[in-house]
This record gives C-alpha cells, structure tokens and sequence, in this order.
C-alpha cells in the first residue's frame, strides 16, 4: 500500500507539474504519455477530480496573487480624466499593454486547460466548480475566474483609458465612415478622428488597434466587463450630443427620421464592431436588446430637447409643423407629457406673462400656441392644462378685448381675420351638447392628464375664435367692445363709406348670431341713412337757389343703439351753431316730430386758415375749429377768456390750444396769453409743444365709470339694502357684479365700489358701522 | 348679463351639473335674464313704497319691501313679503308671503295672500313691479267679499277701530 501511495504520489506531483502554467520549467522534457500514465494513476485512486479542483483553486491563487496585481499595476501613476491628446493616448497605451499581458495569461492557461479537458470526467459530480458556476467548460470557468478575481475591483484611472479609447475609437469610427468630402470642406488639418494631422493620420492605426484589444478582451472573456460601463455611458452621451447639435434651434426640419438612421448607421454599426463580430463570449441577440433601449432613449432625449425649446417651437407655428409632428410621435413613445406641460406652462410664465409684454403679444403667442397644441394633441388636454395660467393672466388685462377685437378685423394681421371667414357657428359652451359622435369606431378615449369635468368634444371642437371669446367666457363682453370699436371708427373717420365694416358685422353674425350684433347693424344703417339724409337736405338746398358757403353733413345716430359717449360741452360760435340749428330745422321738417340733438364736441370741421402770409386748410374737431375762430375777432386771448366764450374748462382748452401752437398758428405770449402768428417770418414754429394730442375715444372710457352708471349703481344698492337690511361691502361688490352689469361696460372693481360708498357715507345717504352699510332709518 | 364676470372654469363645472337636459338649463337661463330684467325695471321706475331685491346669490327668491299706501290706515306700516319664482315663471306666479304679520282681510296668518292675480288671472304680463303695485293698493281696498281674516273683513267698516287693531297688532309683532 506504501507503494501504491509512493506511486500515488509520484502521479499526482507529475499532473500537477503539468496542468501548473506559471511553472514554466516542468514542460520541457516532460512527454504527454507521462501525463496520460499519471492520470491514469490518478482516476484509478479516484483522485481525478481533486486535479480539477485543485487546478481552479491554483488559478485562483495565481490570479489573486500574480496576475491581479501585475495587471493593475499598468495603471498605476496615470494621470486621471486628463483632456490633453498625448496623455490620453498614454493611458490607452497602458490599456493595451494591460490587456496583451491579461491575453498573455490567459494563453498560457490555455495548454493547461486543454490537457483537463481532456481527462474522462464523472458526469454526475455535484459539486464541482463546474456545477458550481453552471458550466460545462473548464475555459468557462477560468474565464468567470477571470472575471471575478482580476476585476473585483477597477480603477478610477483604469476606467478613464476604457472611456478614453472607446471615445477615441468611436470618433474615429465616425470619421472613416463619413464621407471624405465632409472633412475636405472645413480647412482644417487635422483629422476629425484622431485628432492628428491629415499627413500622419491615425485613424487606420487605431481603428486596428481597436478591434485587436476587442478581441483579446474576449478572447480572455473579459470584454463585457473592461467595456459594458463606459460603452452605455460613452454611447448615451454621444446620442445626446448628436441630438443636441443635429436640433437645437433649428424647428423647420423632421429629425426623427435621419436620427434614426444616424443611431442604426453609426451607433449601432460600431457596437457592432465592439461585441459581435466573431465574438465568442456574447450573443449575437444582446445589440438586438440594446437597440430597443437605445432607440427608447433616443426619443427621450430628443423630447427633452424639443420641450426645452418649445417655446420657440411654438412661436414660430406653422413653420415648426414639422417639429412639433415629431415631437407628436415622440410623445407617443415615451411618457414625458407631463414634463412638457409644466416646463411649457413655467416658459409661458417666465417669458410671456409679465408686464413687460404687450397684450397683442401675447394674444399672438396664445394663438399660435393654440394652433401648435391642436396639433400636438388634437383632443386638446395640453393645450387646455398649458394655456390655464395665459388666459387667467390675459383676464386680467384691461386691454385684452379691444386688442381680440382689433386684431379681428385688422386688415394688416391676417390671421384672425381668416379664422374668422371660415365661420363657423360660435360654439357657445353653455348649449354644449354630448351627443353620440357619429365616427364612433375612431373614438379615442381622452388622455389621462385630462380634466374629467370638461367635455372632452368641447375641448377638440373649439377653435381659436371661440377660445379666444371663451377668454372671458361671455360673447356679451365682446361685442360689447366691438360695438365700441365700431363707433370710434365711424366717429373719428366720419367716412360714410361703411362697406368694409358690413362685411366684418356678416361674418361676426354668422359667428355670434342675429341678436348679438343687432345693435351694430342699427349703428352701420344710422351711418347709411344719414348719408342719404345729408344728399336729400343738400339736394333741397340747391334746389331753392341757397347759396352756402359752408356745408353741413350731420351723423344720426340712434342713441339707444349706441355706446355712452364721453361728454363734452362746449358752446360753438354763433356762426357754427346757427348752421346747425338751419340743419336741424331741415331734418325736422323731412322726418315730421323729430329733431336732432347735437353732440357739439364731436365732429371733423374742414376749415381754411387766412393768414397774412398765407392760407393753410386743416381738418380739426368742432373744438379747435371754435378756438381758432374766436382769433378773428381778437388776436390776444387769455384761457380763461376763452374758458367762458367757449364754456370748456381751461385745462381741457390748453390741451386743445397746444394742437394749433404745433401748427404755428398761436404762440403763447405770456403764461396763458395767447397771441394769434399773423406772420410765419420764416422762423419755425414753437416745436417745443410735443404732439400730445392723443388719439381720443369718443366713447366713454370703460373705466372711468360715467355718472349715468354708478346711478344705476346707486339705484341697486338702495334696493339691496332697504330688502336684505345690512351688508359687507364684499357681499355688496358681489351682489352688483352679479345684477346689476348689464349694459354696463367692463367690470368694476371692489375698489371702486368701496370709494363710491364711501362717499354716499359722507353725503349722510348711508350708514356703515360693524363692517356693514346700511340706509338711514328715514329713509 | 355679467357673466364676464364668472369664472368660465366654474361656469363649466355648473354646466356640467345638468348635461342631461340641456334644455331645461337653457330655460332657466331665459327665466334669470327675466327677473334680471325686472330688478332693473323695478329699481330704475322708482315707485314709492315699493323695492325687492334678490335674496343672496339666488335669483329665484326675493325679499320685498311695501309700505302702506297714503292715506289709508296702513300709513306709516312698513311690511316685508317674499317672492318665490318657479322654473317656469312667467308662465306661473310666483309665491308671494307676507313676512311681517299682516293683520288685513285677505291676508292669513301665515301671510299667505289671497289675490286672484296671484292666482288664476295670473297673466305673464304681470310682473314683479305690478304685482307690488296690486299688493299695495290692496292694503288700501281689500276684498271683503272672499275674507282670509273674517275679524278684519267684519272690522273693515269702522276705519278709526281698525286703524287701532291694526297699529296695536302691527307694535306686537315688531317687539315680538
């Protein structure tokens, strides 16, 4: 049995020698049938499978203590995350040299290896390292060994060469698979690639030496571990970057498609290169699931991109249609709508809704935006969810009606106009109806980020008319402002030519209906008919042989139809009046009991001035006709003079006087003297006084609430009070807002009706104590 | 209408209240413009001794206001009814009740009135302003042939007694 053990020994001493690859001076001379007799020697003492296990567990020892640290040492005293060029070509040269001696390793296990293999095996070995690792090749497990040991840990410099070589490969992978042309365009003389000079480029040098270090790393089975990190990270920046120079700021052009192409050609094409060509260790099936992946994050980043400019994006519609159809499909893939919606609304905020923008703006931007989200999404949730904070801002804006109202019918800004020829009925959100749709099979369920109280078709049918209008939620305010817009017109213009505005009025009543519009309609027949009046009243002139030499045209206007106007007084000269009472007389004798009622202050005199020197003609308000015919009489006038001729207070006649001082026509002599100009003496006129003569409404401002109405005001609030006893001033704002606005134009705030309180409080008409108003108990 | 003056988002949340009959809502719609209509009426025509105004945000309920007319015995009486207008007015009356106790023939004791305009002459002609105008000249000349209060009906004759109960009745209820 000693013997048997001595020859046991002797074996086991001998296989070990052989299947030792870091002992290199037992293969020479040793022969294979040496081995085969000692392994023979070996299975029949069933020590066979102690070889393989004390095989892995050398390997292990030797990796742990030889090769670990060899291999490591390569990247020892590196420079980390170093820009310069030659520094990082360094570090990718450790890399290399790193990775020949881990290949160097692993090629001498190799014989090793094969001589286990070789050895007859017992099947149903439970517990082996083969078992263990769920193997079947002894190279399998020394390549998990591999894995396992060397690479516990890893570097930070280690993992800069990884990152800088594939960097570095990738872009020269770019390089040689652009066009040469590309590169010939741009004078420069370095290559793209590799950053070197054109003369000595590197490109093909590192492309090969690209694939060999690949192919070692995988030969020794190592490769997804040295590359997988810095492959995604190096590809996802690289995805990244490409989106962000191929499509910021450039909104004309569909990307999707070319960057599709550009992740399958190129990312996807040196992957390729990485992992599967002839690779042993990985699938061929592992790019297939990269792609997905890839393609998904793609989407993301060029969402993210287009988000982040959606702002322009949607200012410049329809010219971004393309890009917001690729955003459209985007959305579709990954779920960032409600991303989109809070970094649109917070854009929205920043850049359109402070003081600093003009309502017209922001009326334009709010019109594209409408158009650009429809388009977006045409069940409309985005737009309503992003569009919230514009039109609560734009409702708090005193100018927003008249801004819509102009723009309406402006003909210089044609867009709203046009929305506004296609006419369709207004869609009234309050007779919404939720009938069956009759295309039920391409129903589509609203989003999920939709408000659930709003019915989704008014949200997809409303177009921008009617969002514009739903603004303030009432058509009354509306064509209210219209009509007040309308009647500036025709009073500033007193052009009888109401063609143009018949047209708008029929296509605003397609729009608002009959009865909404009537009072313009009576407004536009006024103009219509005092035209006639006018031609009929000259004509009779000329028929009894009068000679004029002024000529009276009058504007009718049926004052119930029309807005309040600002009243004026003012006492024309007995000259002017006498034309109108002649007129008036006329009228009355054509239309039997009525007569006319003249707004003095309102009106266009055509006049010529005879100076000295020469004749200038004007066409001024009855106003200033008045103020410069009262010169003809005197030359010197002071304001207040003129105050008590004319009946207009003296700060109103500055402001008209200060028109006929631009002219050089007065100059004031002394402080409120002033001296008629006889003589123009080539001097110019006194150019200091600034054209302030603002464009006047004839109506009455919204704002500044005119007697009339806070009478009607007043009439409320004694009715209120004498029934409900005593109210807050809250419950009283409210109560007014809500009964008594009819007719009333734009809103009246609390303020106000605290301040018109208050002074009924003084005139004793009132009574406020506890916090509440109430009447005097006389009363 | 102030509707400029309501939220369109909570005007849409009331809307969606009753999608089913839209109709309906469309009705009441027409019936508020009425009575806004008639507030206006009301208040701009300035009748002495006759004002009503909406009670809170409802504008189907009314308080009102009616002093006695001159020269009679409700002189100096101050009385407060309530409206209250149905969905189908005007082509219905309102409910009118006195609120102050109102001792006269064709008043109960709950206030309730008994006046044929109120009743079957009803007419949408009527409204708010007339039916105050009937209500006050009532006071002056009751129906004496159809008496809710037969102890004033029989009181009726002898104005100075009557004008005594009355105004003694009328104390009562005010320190009540």
């Amino acid at each position: 049995m000693a013997a048997s053990m001595e020859v046991v020994n002797g074996a086991w001493d001998l296989a070990t020698k052989f299947i030792s690859p870091w002992n290199t001076e037992v293969h020479i001379g040793c022969e294979q049938n040496n081995f085969e007799s000692a392994t023979n020697i070996l299975c029949d003492n069933g020590l066979l499978n102690l070889l393989e296990d004390w095989f892995f567990e050398e390997v292990q020892q030797d990796l742990r203590q030889r090769v670990s640290p060899a291999f490591w040492k390569f990247f020892e005293g590196l420079v980390p995350q170093d820009s310069v060029a030659d520094k990082s070509e360094q570090n990718i040269v450790c890399l290399l040299q790193a990775t020949e001696y881990l290949h160097k390793i692993s090629e001498e296990y190799k014989p090793c290896i094969q001589l286990l293999e070789s050895l007859p095996r017992e099947i149903n070995r439970n517990y082996s390292m083969l078992a263990f690792c769920g193997v079947n090749k002894i190279s399998d497990v020394v390549r998990i060994l591999f894995k396992s040991v060397v690479f516990t840990r890893a570097s930070r410099e280690f993992r800069d060469c990884v990152g800088q070589f594939y960097a570095q490969a990738f872009s020269v992978f770019h390089c040689v698979e652009h066009d040469e042309t590309v590169n010939d365009d741009e004078e420069s003389t370095k290559c793209s690639g590799c950053k070197h000079d054109k003369n000595d480029c590197a490109c093909q040098h590192i492309m090969q030496r690209f694939n060999s270090i690949n192919a070692k790393l995988d030969e020794v089975g190592v490769l997804e571990q040295v590359s997988g990190t810095s492959v995604t990270a190096l590809v996802h920046e690289q995805i990244l970057q490409h989106v962000e120079n191929t499509c910021q700021g450039n909104f004309e052009t569909a990307y999707l498609s070319s960057l599709q192409n550009w992740l399958e050609n190129k990312v996807l094409g040196w992957l390729k290169l990485v992992y599967s060509l002839d690779r042993t260790n990985i699938g061929s099936d592992c790019i297939e699931g990269f792609k997905g992946r890839l393609i998904h994050f793609l989407l993301e980043t060029y969402a993210n991109v287009q988000i982040s400019q959606l702002f322009k994006i949607i200012i410049e519609f329809p010219e971004s249609e393309l890009a917001i159809m690729d955003l459209k499909y985007c959305l579709e893939k990954v779920d960032m709508r409600s991303h989109l919606v809070t970094t649109l609304k917070s854009s929205l905020e920043t850049r359109l809704l402070h003081p600093g923008v003009n309502t017209s703006d922001i009326l334009t931007a709010y019109i594209s935006a409408i158009r650009a989200l429809r388009a977006l999404d045409p069940a409309g949730v985005i737009l309503e969810l992003v569009c919230d904070p514009v039109r609560k801002y734009l409702r708090s804006r005193e100018d927003t009606v008249r801004c819509i109202v102009s723009n309406l019918i402006d003909d210089a800004s044609n867009e709203l106009l046009e929305e506004l020829v296609k006419s369709q009925p207004l869609i009234d959100e309050t007779t919404h109806n939720e009938e069956e749709d009759g295309d039920w099979k391409k129903w589509m369920p609203d989003p999920v980020d939709a408000d659930p109280a709003t019915a989704s078709k008014s949200r997809r049918a409303s177009d921008i008319i009617s969002m514009l209008v739903n603004i303030y939620g009432s058509k009354e305010l509306f064509v209210n402002e219209y009509r007040t817009l309308l009647a500036d017109r025709i009073l500033t213009n007193f052009n009888y030519e109401i063609e143009k505005e018949i047209r708008y009025l029929e296509l605003l009543k397609l729009r608002f209906g009959e009865s909404q519009m009537h009072f313009c309609e009576v407004m536009l027949k006024d103009v219509a008919d005092s035209k006639r009046i006018n031609t009929r009243i000259s004509e009779e002139r000329i028929q009894k042989g009068e000679e004029r030499t002024v000529d009276v045209n009058a504007m009718i206007l049926s004052a119930q139809f029309w807005p309040t106007f600002r009243e004026e007084k003012i006492t024309l000269p007995e000259h002017m009046q006498k034309l109108l009472e002649e007129y008036t007389k006329r009228y009355e004798t054509q239309k039997g009991n009525r007569t006319l009622d003249w707004k003095s202050h309102l009106g266009l005199v055509n006049i010529d001035v005879e100076l000295k020197d020469r004749i200038l003609n004007f066409n001024v308000t009855p106003v200033h006709a008045a103020i410069i015919m009262q010169f003809q009489e005197q030359e010197r006038w002071t304001v207040e003079e003129l105050s008590t001729v004319l009946q207009v207070p003296a700060t109103a006649l500055r402001r008209k006087i200060a028109y006929w001082q631009s002219q050089g026509l007065l100059k004031e002599e002394q402080t409120d003297t002033f001296l008629l100009v006889e003589e123009h003496k080539g001097r110019s006129h006194d150019s200091i006084v600034a054209e302030d003569e603002e464009a006047e409404s004839a109506m009455a401002s919204s704002h500044a609430k005119t007697g009339e109405e806070l009478q009607v005001f007043w009439t409320y609030i004694v009715g209120m009070l004498s029934n409900l006893e005593s109210l807050p001033l809250e419950r009283i704002h409210g109560v007014l807002r809500m009964f008594a606005m009819e007719g009333v134009s734009g809103e009246i705030t609390i303020d106000e009706v605290k301040h018109f309180l208050d002074n009924k409080v003084k005139d004793q008409s009132l009574i406020y104590s506890g916090g509440v108003y109430r009447l005097p108990k006389s009363s | 209408m102030s509707a400029q003056n309501i939220d369109p988002a909570t005007n849409q949340t009331r809307n969606k209240d009753k999608p089913r009959d839209v109709t309906s809502s469309k009705e009441r719609h027409s019936v508020s413009k009425r009575l806004q209509q008639e507030l206006r009426t009301l208040l701009m025509s300035g009748d002495p001794g006759i004002t009503a105004f909406p009670d809170g945000d409802n504008l189907f309920s009314w308080i009102a206001t009616l002093d006695g007319p001159k020269d009679t015995v409700y002189e100096t009486l101050r009385y407060k009814l309530t409206l209250e207008f149905p969905s189908d007015y005007p082509y219905k009356p309102p409910i009118v009740k006195f609120t102050t106790p109102c001792w006269h023939p064709n008043v109960d004791q709950s206030g309730n009135i008994c006046l044929d305009i109120l009743k079957e002459n009803w007419t949408a002609s009527y409204d708010v302003r007339t039916i105050l105008l009937s209500l006050q000249s009532l006071l002056g000349e009751p129906n004496n042939d159809s008496p809710l209060n037969a102890q004033a009906a029989d009181m009726w004759s002898n104005q100075l007694e009557y004008k005594k109960v009355l105004h003694e009745k009328y104390k009562a209820a005010k320190t009540d």
